[in-house]
């Protein structure tokens, strides 16, 4: 089975190391986008706050067909965001405003997508149509779960060598750090991938909707039963205020805020609020709530979900990690380094165990040198790319337009720029400047940050701001770790083994 | 408090386990353990590592506490790996 391990590892492998890079770093977020957007306060949705959203609304569009209001989650990182959808033919305009979520008051944050770009990359990719890219996802995380199994018979060892990692020892170090990453967080990269899988289900799987119901509409449409149809009585009757709204429906600033919030008709007697829960409980029920907004009594109560929903559910929130807290999120987020780690050394190790069996090793075949130059541009180029990425949302000018898109665009011009780099570059010289090249973009993070914003680690540090001085240290723990890997590419010499003895040495471990 | 408690029985758990493996008892107690010894310490590693998801279970609830445990293994697990990895230099300081 050690050819399926192998394949099923190697083919889409640099896919999966980016999912895996970008997915462990969406663990954070939230907690990236407070730091991309340091314009917004750090406080919670506050009451104030939902007054002024509908006041706004009000003000903004009276007698609207509907209005919606997103709100950030207890993590923060977002701000409220009001829009509003004329009465068709009334010939007003449909818009959509940003509010602070302490004061409510209309914002001007800089224009960027924040931590949430790193989370939609690692299933949707960039720079191609979404299908494209979750059929790609959804194949290379396929094969992700068969090589985790055939991983767990092929290093069959594993567990008689959990706890040996040997450094300097050429090809053996890199099957025991292979090994260590793989198998200490082993329960983490089975529930990560096979929840993975469930979470792109209906683009795997869709013959169980289209077996059974004439359209995936109307599927939904069973699954998630749509807003009782109310039509507007014409009357005007005033709407209650959101904050009782929201605790008529359980809801308080406390406990946690919704995520979303939509009102048809919000100025007529037959007004329906629609109010989603956040996803912040492990197994906790998302399912909206409909309450009458003059009354506030619930029109619709929740229908409970099937065991079928209920399974899928759990596994979405596990896969997610939204309802973890601080400790769980940290805990989540070292297991998915540890997933990071497993796939770089399987692809190096690829190399590594083939470098030693080449006829002539000045001139390898092209099958080797792809796999290698490959190593060295995804590996140690896409973490280059999230340091600009950050590093530009700090540099770029905040009048830019379409800011967002050129901080997105940054990330791949950096991590374009140093692959092509790398390529016209001996692969061990391309190693270290790479990873150089990454422990100096990290490195720079908190300080472009701290010269441009008034929330560096050191006024973070005093404000006792743990969302940033946690965001910077992690930068720079991250630059010293890029600074240690180039450090021991540099310093490692390959044995002058001879030929002969080098190949009998790798048969003998394999 | 919990999590301090979980992670905490997941490293002694962990250590128990590898001391209960003969060819780590030789690199840190100089000797092999007689079998039933070993047996011993691998019971006593699995019990620990049970105790510490009851734990996590009781206080965090079952669900979120099952992943906890998750977690803090992968943590104690890692650091016992560190451990062995840098077993010459720790006997060094504790036994110079």
């Amino acid at each position: 089975m050690a050819w399926l391990h192998t394949w099923a590892g190697l083919v889409p492998g640099w896919v999966l190391f980016l999912v895996f890079l970008f997915g462990t770093t969406a663990f954070f977020q939230q907690e990236a986008s407070r730091w991309m957007r340091p314009e917004l306060g750090n406080s919670a949705v506050t009451v104030p706050a939902l007054d002024a959203a509908t006041a706004f609304l009000a003000a903004r569009a009276p007698g609207g067909a509907s209005w919606d209001i997103s709100l950030p989650s207890a993590r923060g990182g977002d701000p409220i965001t009001v829009s509003w959808e004329p009465i068709a033919g009334s010939g007003g305009e449909a818009g959509r405003v940003r509010l602070d979520p302490t004061t409510g008051r209309e914002i001007a944050a800089r224009d960027t997508l924040g931590g949430w770009f790193l989370y939609r990359f690692h299933y949707d990719l960039h720079y191609m149509p979404w299908w494209l890219a979750r059929y790609i996802v959804c194949v290379a995380a396929l094969a992700m779960l068969v090589a985790i199994l055939s991983g767990i018979v092929t290093h069959k060892k594993i567990f008689a060598d959990f706890f040996l990692l040997r450094f300097g020892k050429g090809q053996r170090s890199w099957l025991d750090a292979h090994n260590v990453a793989g198998v200490l967080a082993l329960p983490f990269h089975l529930m990560i991938t096979y929840t993975g899988l469930v979470t792109l289900l209906f683009t795997l799987m869709p013959w169980a909707i289209s077996a059974n119901f004439p359209s995936e509409g109307a599927f939904y449409e069973a699954a998630y039963p749509p807003s009782p149809k109310i039509e507007a009585s014409g009357r005007a009757a005033p709407l209650l205020p959101l904050p009782a709204l929201l605790a008529r429906a359980g809801f308080d600033a406390r406990d946690g805020m919704p995520g979303y919030i939509s009102i048809s008709h919000p100025s007529d007697a037959a007004s329906v609020v629609t109010i989603y829960p956040g996803r912040n409980r492990l197994g906790g029920d998302s399912r909206a709530l409909y309450l009458s907004g003059v009354t506030g009594e619930l029109l619709q109560a929740p229908r409970g979900a099937g065991p079928a929903t209920a399974t899928y559910d759990v596994m979405i929130d596990l896969h997610t990690g939204l309802f973890a807290g601080p400790v769980l999120r940290w805990l989540y987020f070292l297991s998915g380094v540890g997933g990071t780690a497993m796939i770089a050394t399987g692809l190096v190790l690829w190399t590594v165990k083939r470098r030693a069996k080449l006829p002539d090793p000045t001139r390898p075949r092209f099958g080797f040198r792809l796999v290698e130059r490959l190593n060295i541009g995804v590996i140690a180029g896409a973490p280059a790319g999230i340091a600009v990425y950050f590093l530009a949302n700090r540099l770029l000018p905040v009048g830019l337009d379409h800011r967002a898109d050129w901080e997105v665009n940054s990330l791949f011009i950096a991590w374009g720029a140093l692959f092509v780099w790398t390529l016209a570059r001996p692969a061990q010289r391309a190693w270290i400047e790479a990873l150089a090249a990454c422990a100096i973009f990290y490195a720079l993070v908190p300080i472009v940050s701290a010269l441009t914003t008034a929330r560096g680690l050191i006024p973070s540090l005093i404000a006792h701001d743990w969302v940033f001085v946690g965001f910077d240290l992690t930068m720079l723990a991250t630059g010293a770790a890029f600074a240690f890997a180039a450090r021991k590419v540099a310093s490692h010499k390959p044995k002058a083994v001879p030929g002969r003895k080098a190949r009998e040495l790798v048969e003998a471990t394999t | 408090m919990i999590h301090a408690a979980t992670f905490l029985l997941s490293l002694g758990g962990f250590g128990l386990l590898l001391l209960a493996m003969q060819r780590h008892q030789q690199d840190w107690l100089g000797r092999k353990l007689p079998p039933i010894q070993g047996r011993a310490l691998c019971l006593s590693g699995f019990a620990a590592l049970a105790l510490a998801f009851v734990a996590a279970g009781i206080g965090l609830g079952w669900g979120y506490g099952a992943v906890a445990w998750f977690g803090w293994l992968t943590v104690a697990a890692a650091l016992a790996v560190m451990a062995n990895t840098n077993r010459a230099r720790i006997m060094r300081t504790v036994r110079p």
